[in-house]
């Protein structure tokens, strides 16, 4: 194939070829330029108009965060659409004007306006969230207005709504916008809502979701002239606890108007039932806007509403205690059943006298008796007999003095003083006064409410101690299971059967004839134990107010639920903690009935 | 073998090298009024740091004689493959395409570098025959030279490469004197196979193309950064708006716009007076080029020139093509104004190339 001339005339034709190349490459860029002066001469104007009206916006569609159910399947918390009121910090021209003339419109401090745009660039379009939960007469006053506010626009998001404004508050938590300080951890953008406390806190990671975005064309006026994408949001997902609607809401209704906790388990699994803290925060009150005020003054409430008593408090447990006493006493074979002593009201060791609650004292007591009349004279010489570091092993076995392993943060340790006749020399020597206050669960121990329902659930259930559980799972928006969290069992008590049996036999009787008969509840056999439990006083108005403790399980012979009562000041454990525990059990209890029946009926 | 005759210094063609330099200045400037106000961004440095990296390439090119390059070309064309079949097994993948491969602390682009062994190889396998006559096998030979790599790099998926390779190709053979009746039947091969070409495509490469032949198929998606890039484009009218009004810009509306679409950054902030000098400076580079080309008389020595030329020639012609909507997206970089190391790298290489051709015309 001849494709080439003579070389001769080679070069000059191989200069024709690329003049033909290079004439042909700059008719191309001839045609760029004209295209070019197509669009920015002649189309120039038209296209800067566009350029101009261009605005996008990057609108985020929040998740509905996660609802929390009952393990009945009823919920605990729900979502609602709320109004926020938020700035898009690149269409506010001039939002020195803008920020006052809103400020004067909602009657809403420009300091409060200008602090979250201050955290934001300028030029970002990206919503930044000033107030959330705006009422609907706040709604329309800014549209109405919309043009003499560039840059305000009304969001909509979900919101929490609760049952009743302190509903489960210590349990659930409230949920608030980001902080400062939450910011530092990279995970969480500006003004997203987040899990404070409690539950919400726990599982905020499980409950938040992931937030979609809209990319909204506008025009001038902010009137969307195009959705250009969508990204849906993740829903968060459904979490289902533990609690019991029911019983937390007799629980709270029990304790209304008193300080104190409530904790309801079950003794087969450790499941928390009901978790209660009065007085309560109002959780409806925390979610939208909190004005600094209102923070203030629940934070310096003297009843310390935000605190929750039922694993934060500390208190000695008082006569509660005697149980502790009577295993180790039963096991170490320091007690026996047919011990008696006789009860004249005092009890007298060396210089000391240790009074009875009794005036007079019981008369003659065994060990039952004690027990069920909770007989502190009976008690002091049995404490003496076991002994106090033989009291404080057994306290630790019970789980006292030490954290349930429950999922809410904050749990506080109580004391058992680990080994009383081995403390270090810096402290006051263990003296026998001091075994003596401890077998009536005085001196230095301090329980947590929590703690006690764990303990009494080890005794309804024959030693085992549970970690307290909350959450039995967690499931994703797709119905995939994200978390499952099965009974977990910490510690076991080895007790001979026989000292169980006592135990559980001697509780009952407190219930049928000693102190806590004002728990008792026709059809149903309670075991507990009352507790009264001396404080120091902290001013002389509340010199002399006793914590009020009643703790037990029903039904005795074969325990379904534990319920542990503390009213802080409140008295007698057997005159005002067992009253209400009665009433929590008549909600469980009767409540079964009623299931029944219609559940035969039918 | 890096020692320069000083003999060859006097031939450097300072207005190649000066357009270049112009265009890479402009290049800068662009990426930093991206993000004014904030002193000179990293975007900057980095790329400051790419024109250092790729002043070293053009100065090692110079040093060695081209013609020892065109011996070695069939190493370096294997090599050449090679790294593009790395990538499918060592890729990084961006936005879908896998056209990345990490080098330490390093990504490289292996098509781009791709784009110049190709044509060394043209190079070497017109002009390694007994006679100067262009046979039927040697013609077969570079198809075969385009095919294997260019099914790779659809594949990977870089139309945009891949596309630039068959102007380069089609120029060398026009340049060599391939018959009128022979350009016929290959462009009428080409027009037959591309119905194959379409079953090669990813559906985001035929999305891209049915977009341009319609471009309100789909105004959320692709066309949407054609639309905004002809807005800013035509929004920055005769004068341009300056670095601060650059609005469409600045407020990423575009896409890409410090790589693929730099130059509606560019349009936007100086306009069509802007604009006019930038591509006066590119036909500058690319006549140089074809200047070059025509004067050698040395066999391989001008196929490369004419090939490199080309090489340049449509990349420019692509992406402003399709920045300014004649054509199709198909992700190419601007030569010397796009952010990005390996396109900037290859394109200061090749015109080493130019000018050791240049250079070493006379001899």
């Amino acid at each position: 194939m001849e494709l080439k001339p003579p070389p001769a005339n080679r070069r000059e034709a191989w200069g024709r070829r690329v003049l033909a190349l290079a004439v042909t490459t700059s008719l191309a860029f001839a045609v760029l330029l004209g295209q070019l002066w197509y669009l920015q001469v002649l189309e120039g104007g038209r296209m800067h108009e566009l350029s101009e009206k261009n605005r996008i916006r990057i609108r985020p569609v929040a998740a509905p965060r996660g609802i929390l159910f009952d393990r009945n399947g009823l919920a605990l918390v729900d979502n609602r659409p709320a109004f926020t009121l938020s700035f898009i910090p690149r269409e506010m021209e001039d939002r020195n004007t803008v920020v006052a003339r809103l400020s004067v419109l909602l009657k809403i401090p420009v300091g409060e306006l200008l602090e979250g745009l201050e955290k934001v660039p300028n030029d970002s379009i990206r919503p930044v969230r000033v107030r959330r939960g705006l009422s609907l007469e706040d709604v329309t006053k800014v549209e109405e207005r919309k043009l003499e506010l560039p840059g305000v626009i009304v969001e909509v998001e979900p919101q929490r709504v609760y049952p009743t404004s302190t509903f489960a508050a210590h349990l659930l938590g409230y949920v608030r916008e980001v902080n400062d300080e939450q910011m530092k951890q990279g995970r969480y953008r500006r003004g997203d809502m987040i899990g404070q406390s409690g539950l919400e806190r726990l599982l905020d990671d499980y409950l938040r979701g992931r937030e979609g975005g809209e990319r909204i064309e506008v025009d001038a006026m902010g009137r969307q002239v195009q959705i250009m994408r969508r990204e849906e949001p993740n829903p968060g997902a459904q979490v289902i606890t533990t609690v019991d609607r029911r019983i937390q809401e007799a629980a709270e209704q029990a304790m209304a108007g008193r300080a104190g906790a409530v904790v309801v388990m079950d003794p087969r699994s450790g499941d928390v039932l009901a978790l209660t803290s009065s007085p309560a925060f109002p959780l409806d009150r925390l979610t939208g806007n909190l004005d600094r005020d209102e923070w203030v003054r629940l934070v310096r409430d003297p009843m310390t509403p935000l605190m929750n008593r039922a694993l934060q408090g500390q208190y000695p447990p008082g006569s509660v205690f005697k149980i502790i006493v009577t295993a180790a006493g039963l096991q170490e074979g320091s007690l026996a059943p047919m011990d008696r002593v006789y009860c004249n009201g005092e009890f007298t060791l060396g210089n000391w006298t240790f009074k009875d609650w009794k005036k007079g004292g019981h008369g003659h007591m065994d060990l039952r008796g004690a027990i069920a009349q909770s007989c502190d004279v009976f008690f002091y010489q049995a404490g003496l007999k076991v002994g106090g570091d033989t009291m404080a092993r057994y306290a630790h076995a019970f789980g006292l003095g030490a954290p349930t392993g429950i999922d809410l943060g904050g749990e506080r340790f109580g004391l058992v003083p680990f080994s009383p006749s081995q403390r270090s020399r810096s402290k006051r020597p263990w003296q026998a006064g001091d075994t003596v206050n401890m077998s009536i669960g005085q001196g230095q121990l301090l329980v947590t409410p929590l703690q006690v329902a764990r303990m009494m659930a080890a005794v309804a259930n024959g030693g085992i101690l549970w970690k307290p559980r909350l959450v039995q799972r967690v499931e994703q928006a797709d119905g995939t299971v994200a978390y499952t969290a099965s009974s977990k069992m910490t510690e076991r008590v080895e007790l001979s059967p026989v000292v169980w049996a006592f135990l559980r036999d001697a509780l009952t009787a407190v219930v049928k004839e000693g102190t806590g008969v004002a728990a008792r509840l026709p059809g149903v056999e309670i075991a507990g134990k009352t507790g009264t439990a001396q404080t120091i006083a902290k001013s002389d108005s509340a010199k002399g107010q006793d914590h009020a403790w009643f703790a037990s399980f029903a039904p005795a012979d074969d325990p379904q639920v534990v319920v542990v009562v503390f009213v802080e000041r409140g008295g007698h454990g057997g005159d005002v903690a067992a009253p209400v525990a009665k009433q929590i059990y008549e909600a469980i209890f009767l409540q079964k009935v009623a299931q029944v029946t219609i559940g035969e009926s039918g | 073998m890096l020692r320069l005759d000083r003999r060859l210094l006097h031939n450097v063609d300072w207005p190649l090298l000066g357009a270049a330099f112009f265009i890479i200045g402009l290049s800068l400037v662009c990426l930093w009024s991206l993000n004014p106000g904030r002193g000179i961004s990293g975007l900057v440095w980095r790329q400051l740091s790419w024109v250092g990296i790729g002043l070293v390439g053009l100065i090692i090119v110079i040093s060695v004689d081209y013609r020892n390059l065109v011996r070695a070309a069939p190493v370096l064309y294997v090599l050449g493959v090679g790294m593009l079949l790395s990538v499918f097994v060592l890729g990084r993948t961006v936005s879908g395409a896998r056209r990345w491969i990490h080098l330490g602390p390093l990504t490289v682009q292996p098509s781009e570098l791709f784009k110049l062994i190709f044509v060394v190889t043209l190079a070497w396998a017109l002009t390694s025959g007994r006679t100067e006559r262009l046979s039927r096998a040697a013609l077969a030979g570079t198809f075969v030279l385009l095919g294997v790599p260019f099914l790779m790099v659809v594949r990977q998926p870089d139309l945009g490469t891949a596309l630039v390779l068959v102007p380069v190709l089609a120029a060398t053979l026009i340049g060599i004197g391939i018959s009128l009746r022979m350009l016929g039947f290959i462009s009428l091969g080409v027009v037959a196979a591309m119905p194959l070409g379409w079953l090669v495509l990813k559906p985001y490469q035929r999305d891209r193309l049915l977009v341009y032949l319609d471009p309100f198929r789909d105004p959320l998606g692709t066309a949407y950064n054609v639309i905004q890039a002809k807005i800013a484009i035509g929004s920055g009218q005769l004068l341009g708006k300056g670095v601060g009004g650059a609005t469409q810009s600045r407020l990423s509306f575009l896409p890409e716009r410090h790589t693929d679409f730099i130059f509606a950054v560019f349009a936007e902030m100086w306009g069509f007076l802007g604009c006019l000098v930038l591509i006066v400076a590119y036909v500058l580079l690319v006549l140089r080029g074809f200047e070059i080309a025509a004067s050698t008389r040395e066999p391989r020595g001008r196929i490369l020139a004419l090939g490199v030329t080309t090489v340049f020639a449509a990349q420019i012609l692509i992406n402003i093509g399709m920045v300014t909507g004649l054509l199709p997206i198909v992700g190419i970089p601007l030569p010397l104004m796009s952010y990005g190391g390996s396109s900037m790298v290859v394109s200061l290489t090749a015109l080493g190339l130019l000018l050791s051709i240049r250079m070493r015309q006379f001899h």
